[in-house]
């Protein structure tokens, strides 16, 4: 009996928590598991990823974020996360580096390419 | 998968535009791309984040030997990284070019479980304003859009690069992809021990 209640009383909490299988951030809700499970897919994985996985990785990339924010506000201008920042923590990883830079230079051609478009009209 | 080590002699010819691609990506991440082939879809192929301009960088690498032309031996990557900038800025348009290119001409060959695939790697990403919200959260202050940009997009590389890990460890497990935990936990601990997954929660003693 007395076991029972254990067990029931150790279920309820993990049910709590909205997470059985990995309690690492299990009270967080989950931010990330519909993008997570395409972004598997798209980089291999089954169609139908298994949800304990989508939660290690959501852990795994909120870990991250969590760190490299971290790093970019102790760097640079402090307690600030600045994208200059972000790039230095970056510059030893190719891929990272690579996409990130290319990122922002899209970004930088899409503004000028829609100012230029809002003044076309303006102009007309 | 083609073999690198074979696929730079025959650069040039059409055929094997997929490969130059899985060559000069694996010159960009050593080790990530390995010769384990996924059996059901070309995923190597996929996996590196290569759009137009983002291997221009490493892109020069193979540019360089497609000038040189056909030649048996070849010197390895990392040491060709010298060029002229003016010769650079040329060379990289024109790769791109031929990149974009050899792009159209791969996803044109794609199975439909292969394009939809595809889609799902390229439209696949992190929601701006949940990023931004965590980002903010921690620094207490906001943050502007550059790098909620930047963030989001390093944590989609960083996504990738495990669930390449992963999908290497099953292989070499002898299992079948979906990912289960055991492979995802046993990539981490491989990236961590390559250093490519940040850590600060533990001081590291040099010697002792």
């Amino acid at each position: 009996m007395a076991d029972d209640e254990e067990d029931q009383g150790f279920d309820d909490d993990l049910d709590e928590s909205g997470n059985g299988a990995d309690v690492g951030h299990g009270k967080r809700k989950r931010l990330f598991s519909k993008e997570l499970r395409c972004m598997m897919y798209g980089f291999g994985d089954d169609q139908n990823p298994y949800t304990e996985s989508v939660d290690i990785l959501e852990d795994l990339v909120i870990e991250f974020i969590t760190e490299m924010t971290h790093k970019a506000m102790s760097i640079g201008r402090q307690g600030r996360v600045q994208v200059e920042d972000i790039v230095f923590l970056i510059r030893k990883d190719p891929r990272k580096f690579a996409r990130v830079k290319d990122l922002l230079t899209m970004n930088e051609e899409l503004k000028r390419a829609r100012k230029a478009f809002d003044e076309a009209n303006y102009g007309s | 998968m083609a073999d690198p080590a074979r696929v730079k002699p025959e650069s040039g010819s059409e055929s094997n535009s997929a490969a130059e691609d899985i060559a000069q990506n694996e010159s960009t991440e050593g080790g990530s791309v390995d010769d384990t082939s996924a059996p059901e879809v070309s995923t190597s192929q996929v996996i590196p984040k290569d759009e137009d301009k983002a291997g221009s960088a490493k892109v020069s690498v193979t540019g360089e030997d497609d000038e040189e032309g056909p030649s048996g031996l070849h010197p390895p990557p990392a040491k060709k990284l010298k060029v002229e900038p003016e010769k650079k800025k040329e060379k990289r348009h024109k790769v791109d070019e031929d990149e974009i290119q050899k792009m159209q001409v791969l996803v044109s060959s794609f199975s439909e479980e292969q394009l939809n695939r595809y889609e799902m790697y390229r439209r696949s990403a992190f929601p701006k304003a949940a990023i931004k919200r965590l980002i903010q959260s921690i620094t207490g202050s906001s943050v502007s859009q550059n790098v909620v940009i930047a963030m989001s997009g390093i944590s989609k590389v960083f996504a990738g690069e495990i669930v390449e890990e992963a999908l290497d460890v099953c292989e070499k497990w002898g299992d079948t992809p979906p990912l289960q935990p055991k492979h995802m936990r046993e990539a981490v601990r491989r990236l961590k021990n390559k250093d490519q997954i940040p850590n600060t929660k533990y001081k590291r003693i040099l010697l002792g």
